[in-house]
């Protein structure tokens, strides 16, 4: 058990979600006949999850700061449509329609972000404004009527990687990539292994990464093979792999920078932030800016995968990504809450959404389900650290001090 | 404190948008359906639209197993026919011996998208797609296809994609000349000598339907309007004058209170089109707090209430497109397409903007006080609220 807890790196419970999580798949890979753990299966639930797991990326850095962004939706939907009209009604490459959107995502930004540092208006505030700017917009620009979007979106919103070299039985992007995920964690391992005397003068037994490599490197060699043996044609899907960059991106940004810290900082306490030098107007504004034009990449990839705009894209849409937050452990007063657990919680919600339609259950009582589980991951969460506990879920992933 | 201010705040949000949500969604209760199924091969559907109608006849398939999957795929149940048609589905398709997967996406997009990968994850041989927006499935649809999955589009056409085999739904065309002709009648029966002062609604942009309700019925309107037979007082004749965001009643109650307060301080209303029940009795309620005489008004999809009204003699007429009607082609198609038979032929094709989508129309059904008996007469539901 000891030695169970030194793999882990502290606490066991610190990991119950990702146990539930991986429970979930297996249970309903039984219940269900085989159907879940199948390659199309989680092509399908990666292609269909990626953009409320990048609106999930963006507010967790709002919610950190003790905001909210109810925008998210209506800003997601609006720029979508915004691209689907220059495309069409200017004939414009669908690059330059993309990079016309993700402009107006950053607007958009600078808009609400102007509101709440500047003007200090509370975020819940500046964004339901939003929301109902941007929703009232869509349907204006539109007319309520859906916009065909540049074809070649469907690369970004529902497409695969492609196909070379010899013939490996796999598709050969998809085992790329798993090769380097299983490399760059080991590299990370031995490093940190390296590392792991230089307080306390005594270094971890080896044992310890070794194992920590060998279940890591199994996980992703199973993931690589499920995804690149699919059909022909299909691999790791692209939105996927848009996804996997942007987390990258923000656990860096979120573990390893200044700004992350001044996120945290400023979320923890805004008045000891702001003593200690931090410029919490400069983050409140770029965090709010960063979540619009994260929903930006959201509309587009929903776009893509839809082959149109709709004038009801992204209805909802926050409330998803909110979820997916809370379920990650994030604490509703700000300062807790880290990229990886917010992205297990956000998976948690898609297993369960598309386990329960493989089996055939409504989205009526799929609904109740999927609320049942958010109170009770969050309420677990309150309650170990009212015990005077750390909070377990919150921390799954983070920072070890 | 400031947990509990947020909690609080979080609490409204969430009230918030699902309020703001509901009033997004409101419904196009109508719509036609008519019966469309082109086959083709399960090979990845290629978009060459002339092809398709031939191929249509000559490429039967090779069938499937008596017991397979049927997936149906609904907008939501929030109106009668959408109910009507998941209990009729699931009672048919059942009896048949086929294995039923009814899903309905309650009105959001990436749910139905989601909805109809997991039938195909789960085998399905024919997926029914009652789409909530028809051009927004492209891509689900197209993978569709090229699990060799059947992809009958179900009361709405399917647009934007190559991976549709066929689309069952009422005339819509039809269904607009229906109503005016209704109106025409019924305003030559109740209204005395013309001319009549009328005024004209359409359906919700969004729906494919809609549009073509409207050139249906302007095609028989133009005529009388040119000769002086009937005028629209208000001058507004377009589409996009006409239309009703959303099919929602609200908007055409509060534009009908528009028009006659503008229009008709000095004149009476004699009749309305109205492309579906809900609008016509939004329209009959504005005219009767304006305290106008009731116009003669057309309606869409024999509701309940509708039913109720006609029978009363409140609204002059509705048109019934019996659910049973359209679930039935749709079982009759699932059923050649099981016995390796392939499509039936049509000669109603649509370009979908990928490719002809071959269109099984049903025809609609008017419906006025004089024959509600005979036209409910197998629809015990509807027949008992004539009394």
């Amino acid at each position: 058990m000891k030695k169970l807890k030194k793999v882990l790196s502290g606490d066991i419970r610190q990991y119950t979600m990702v146990v539930a999580l991986a429970a979930l798949i297996l249970v309903f890979n039984i219940i269900s006949g085989g159907k879940m753990l199948t390659p199309s299966n989680f092509q399908n639930l990666l292609s269909g999850n990626a953009y409320v797991l990048i609106l999930a990326l963006g507010m967790l850095m709002v919610i950190v700061i003790g905001q909210i962004d109810l925008s998210v939706g209506s800003v997601a939907g609006f720029s979508g449509m915004v691209m689907a009209i220059v495309a069409r009604d200017f004939n414009l490459p669908w690059w330059l329609a993309v990079l016309i959107a993700i402009a107006i995502g950053l607007l958009v930004g600078a808009w609400q972000g102007f509101f709440l540092s500047k003007l200090n208006i509370p975020g819940f505030i500046t964004t339901l404004g939003g929301m109902m700017i941007f929703r009232g917009a869509v349907i204006w620009i539109s007319g309520s009527i859906s916009v065909p979007a540049p074809s070649e979106l469907k690369f970004f919103g529902a497409g695969y990687l492609p196909e070379w070299g010899p013939n490996t039985g796999l598709n050969n992007s998809t085992l790329l990539l798993g090769i380097i995920g299983i490399l760059v964690y080991v590299i990370k391992q031995i490093n940190t292994y390296k590392h792991s005397g230089d307080i306390t003068g005594e270094r971890d037994p080896i044992w310890v990464p070794i194992i920590r490599i060998a279940v890591v490197g199994s996980v992703i060699g199973y993931f690589t093979y499920l995804f690149g043996s699919g059909r022909p044609g299909t691999s790791f899907p692209v939105p996927g792999l848009i996804l996997l960059v942007l987390i990258l991106i923000y656990h860096t940004i979120t573990q390893r920078t200044t700004f992350g810290r001044h996120v945290y900082a400023v979320g923890g306490n805004k008045n000891a932030a702001a003593l200690s030098g931090v410029n919490v107007k400069k983050v409140y504004f770029l965090t709010m800016m960063n979540m619009s034009m994260l929903a930006t990449i959201a509309g587009i990839l929903f776009v893509g995968r839809s082959t149109s705009a709709g004038p009801a894209d992204g209805t909802s849409w926050e409330m998803d990504a909110i979820a997916s937050v809370f379920i990650g452990g994030a604490a509703v007063s700000g300062g807790v809450g880290t990229i990886l657990a917010t992205m297990v919680g956000g998976l948690v919600m898609a297993v369960l959404n598309n386990g329960l339609m493989i089996m055939g259950v409504g989205a009526d009582k799929t609904q109740v389900i999927k609320g049942f589980v958010l109170l009770a991951a969050v309420a677990f969460d309150v309650y170990s650290k009212k015990n005077g506990k750390d909070s377990i879920i919150g921390r799954i992933f983070g920072k070890k001090k | 404190m400031k947990r509990k201010i947020m909690s609080m705040v979080l609490a409204t949000a969430m009230v918030a948008s699902f309020a703001l949500t509901g009033c997004g969604s409101s419904e196009r209760a109508q719509e036609v359906a008519a019966d469309t199924a082109v086959v083709e091969d399960a090979a990845p559907a290629e978009a060459d639209a002339d092809v398709a109608a031939d191929d249509a006849t000559a490429a039967a398939g090779e069938g499937f197993a008596a017991d397979a999957t049927i997936g149906i795929s609904l907008p939501w149940l929030g109106t009668q026919n959408w109910k009507e048609a998941e209990v009729m589905f699931k009672e048919q398709l059942e009896a048949e011996g086929f294995n039923v997967i009814v899903q309905a996406a309650d009105q959001k997009v990436p749910q139905q998208q989601q909805q109809i990968e997991s039938m195909i994850e789960n085998g399905a041989k024919v997926i029914v797609v009652g789409p909530v927006d028809g051009s927004q499935l492209g891509s689900v649809l197209e993978q569709a296809k090229d699990a060799g999955v059947y992809v009958l589009g179900y009361d709405r056409l399917i647009e934007n994609t190559t991976g549709v085999d066929g689309v069952i739904q009422f005339g819509s065309v039809k269904t607009g000349e229906l109503q005016a002709q209704a109106l025409l009648e019924g305003l030559a029966k109740e209204k005395g000598e013309g001319p009549y002062n009328i005024e004209l609604f359409g359906g919700g942009p969004a729906d494919p339907n809609a549009p073509n309700f409207f050139k249906g019925a302007m095609s028989v309107l133009q005529p009388k309007i040119d000769d002086g037979t009937v005028v629209v007082v208000s001058g507004q004749m377009d589409f996009q004058q006409c239309a009703t965001i959303d099919w929602d009643n609200s908007k055409a109650q509060a534009r009908m209170d528009a028009l006659l307060a503008g229009h008709y301080s000095d004149k009476e209303i004699d009749g309305c089109l109205s492309p579906n029940d809900g609008i016509a009795r939004a329209i009959i309620t504005s005219c009767e707090q304006a305290g106008q005489p009731i116009p003669v008004v057309s309606g869409l999809d024999a509701e309940n209430e509708s039913v109720e009204w006609v029978w009363a003699g409140k609204q002059y007429s509705t048109v019934a497109k019996p659910t049973t009607d359209l679930v039935g082609k749709t079982v009759e198609i699932i059923k050649s397409l099981q016995a390796g038979n392939g499509m039936p032929t049509t000669d109603v094709l649509t370009n979908n903007g990928k490719k002809d989508v071959a269109i099984y129309e049903l025809p609609p059904l008017v419906v006025t006080k004089d024959n509600a008996m005979e036209a409910f007469a197998n629809d015990p539901d509807r027949l008992a609220l004539l009394k």
